[in-house]
């Protein structure tokens, strides 16, 4: 039987996320991190932007959302186009490669930002393993 | 606003919110909604830490102040900073984290509309690392701020700075103290033919290490670090900046030490000569002359008096003695935290960004009695330098070296 896939970025791919997440990532291989993200696609492919924020408390995903419209305050926001997640999403491009290209842009504290972004690797590896439809 | 690191009843403490505090109200009184500073001087008076990449700081209306800083630096900066980690960013070669970026993210709430005056420091100046707005800095923020309106207004910090607080002086009292030393280790090392086959980088560096060892931070100059002269080089044509070279130390040459030592952004900076074995009759005059000078010098600053009245009087006297031709005409130049060089007072001078020769000294004003003297023709010359303090009647002389010329 053919592996079931989830279209990207909608409700069910987010709470496959949410869900693998939760399970796949200890605190400490989060090292107890307390943050929150926004993940911000520009140009979907219905021309609409969307945003996936995620909630983590002492290295525990607490929550993976979908947000259209009003975005929720988090300590670091990254923005990019749909086509550039898709291509991080599928390990055709490394995030770091994005944001030194300038087509993807940071809002936080870059200090931060770069110590957590091993760890932050570390979840997009678990979400680069979704099957997932673009 | 939080108080981090020293106690207000240390001896080196500065009240960095109140100084903030104080910007804020100068621009309320100019209209000015944001203030960007990115002068070294700056940096140093307001951030309290060491900024040596290119940094900049966006103080809003009201509330802490924010540093930028290159990414590699950022950390280590806000361990030493008064500022907290969310007021201490790093900038780097990253969407949205570019300085440009950053820095119109942080003015840009405190804009109407986009509109309003943003404070910016630009100039001209003697010393390299100033740290002015550069034309490309500019342009890219305007770009990026079309609707706002800059204004040069580094004269705000420059007033604010001038008189100096407790901590302040107390920075570089300590500061002094450690030069002291330097030149201890200086004299121990020469004297009695032990500057033989020495150089004068040698030099330089054992004064570094006994200054470091002291507590130095670092040989705060930008003209080398400690400037060491020996024979010719201590009597350049109106020079007075020697960094040390690899000339070896030789019997019957003057040699000029000038040594560096900052203590908490605090500055030290103190010049000692010497002639090595043997000093001719010649040698000993114009040793004399400067030494002399020197007595005249600091018992001359005091509150009201202004470079030109002091040069006038110093100058006279090199005239009545016969050695005005060797004399750069000169006395002082400017000092304050870290950056903070050259000019003395306000930019409110003849020549722009030179200092006012009528400015008019004011108890609490710190500056560096700075006087050169140079005969090319014998190869001699001599350097003093020492951090003053305008005191009530007079001055505080914070190097406590014993003022001489020594033969050893």
């Amino acid at each position: 039987m053919p592996e079931r896939k989830f279209k990207y970025l909608s409700k069910e791919w987010t709470e496959e996320v949410g869900k693998r997440l939760k399970k796949d990532l200890t605190p400490e291989k989060m090292k107890h991190i307390t943050s929150s993200m926004l993940t911000i696609y520009t140009n979907c492919p219905d021309k609409k932007t969307r945003a996936l924020y995620y909630k983590l408390k002492d290295g525990v995903v607490e929550s993976v959302s979908l947000v259209e419209g009003a975005l929720p305050k988090a300590e670091f926001s990254i923005t990019a186009d749909y086509d550039m997640f898709a291509k991080i999403s599928r390990a055709e491009l490394k995030a770091r490669s994005a944001l030194m290209s300038g087509k993807m842009t940071l809002k936080g504290n870059l200090v931060k930002a770069l110590t957590l972004s091993p760890t932050v690797d570390r979840l997009n590896e678990v979400i680069a393993k979704v099957p997932t439809e673009y | 606003m939080p108080e981090k690191k020293l106690k207000r009843d240390d001896p080196y403490f500065i009240d960095f919110p109140k100084r903030i505090k104080a910007i804020q109200k100068e621009m309320a009184k100019h209209g000015i909604d944001v203030y960007l500073g990115s002068r070294l001087r700056t940096l140093s008076w307001t951030v309290d830490a060491f900024m040596p990449w290119r940094s900049y700081i966006v103080i809003p209306p009201e509330g802490l102040p924010t540093a930028i800083t290159f990414v590699i630096d950022a950390a280590r900066v806000q361990d030493d900073s008064w500022l907290d980690q969310d007021h201490i960013l790093g900038y780097g070669p990253m969407g949205g984290q570019d300085q440009v970026s950053l820095l119109s993210g942080l003015i840009k709430p405190h804009l109407k509309a986009g509109k309003g005056i943003i404070a910016m420091e630009t100039g001209m100046g003697t010393y390299l690392p100033e740290g002015h707005l550069t034309l490309f800095e500019f342009v890219m923020l305007k770009a990026a701020l079309p609707k706002a309106t800059f204004k040069n207004a580094h004269d705000i910090i420059d007033r604010l700075s001038l008189i100096k607080d407790a901590g302040t002086i107390n920075r570089f009292r300590e500061a002094s103290r450690i030069v002291d030393i330097g030149h201890k280790a200086v004299y121990e090392a020469i004297c009695d033919g032990g500057y033989k086959n020495m150089t004068e980088t040698e030099i330089a560096g054992l004064a570094a290490y006994a200054m470091r060892k002291a507590g130095s931070e670092w040989e705060w100059s930008f003209t080398g670090g400690n400037e060491i002269a020996s024979g010719y080089r201590t009597g350049l044509a109106a020079g007075a900046c020697t960094p040390a070279s690899r000339k070896k130390l030789k019997t019957g040459e003057p040699l000029m030490v000038d040594l560096h030592a900052m203590f908490r952004l605090g500055l030290g900076d103190h010049s000692h000569n010497y002639f090595l074995g043997k000093a001719t009759k010649r040698q000993l005059w114009h040793a004399k002359n400067f030494i002399d000078l020197l007595h005249k010098c600091l018992k001359a600053y005091k509150p009201g008096v202004s470079p030109t009245t002091l040069a006038d009087e110093m100058l006279a006297f090199t005239e009545e003695r016969g050695f005005q031709d060797y004399m750069v005409p000169g006395f002082e130049h400017g000092i304050g935290l870290m950056g903070d060089e050259w000019r003395i007072g306000l930019n409110d001078g003849p020549f722009e960004y030179w200092t006012n020769p009528d400015h008019v000294y004011k108890k609490d004003e710190m500056l560096i009695c700075a006087v050169q003297y140079a005969c090319p023709e014998e190869n001699v010359g001599f350097r003093y330098e020492n951090p003053i303090l305008i005191t009530a009647k007079g001055c505080e002389f914070l190097s406590k070296f014993p003022l001489s010329i020594d033969v050893v």
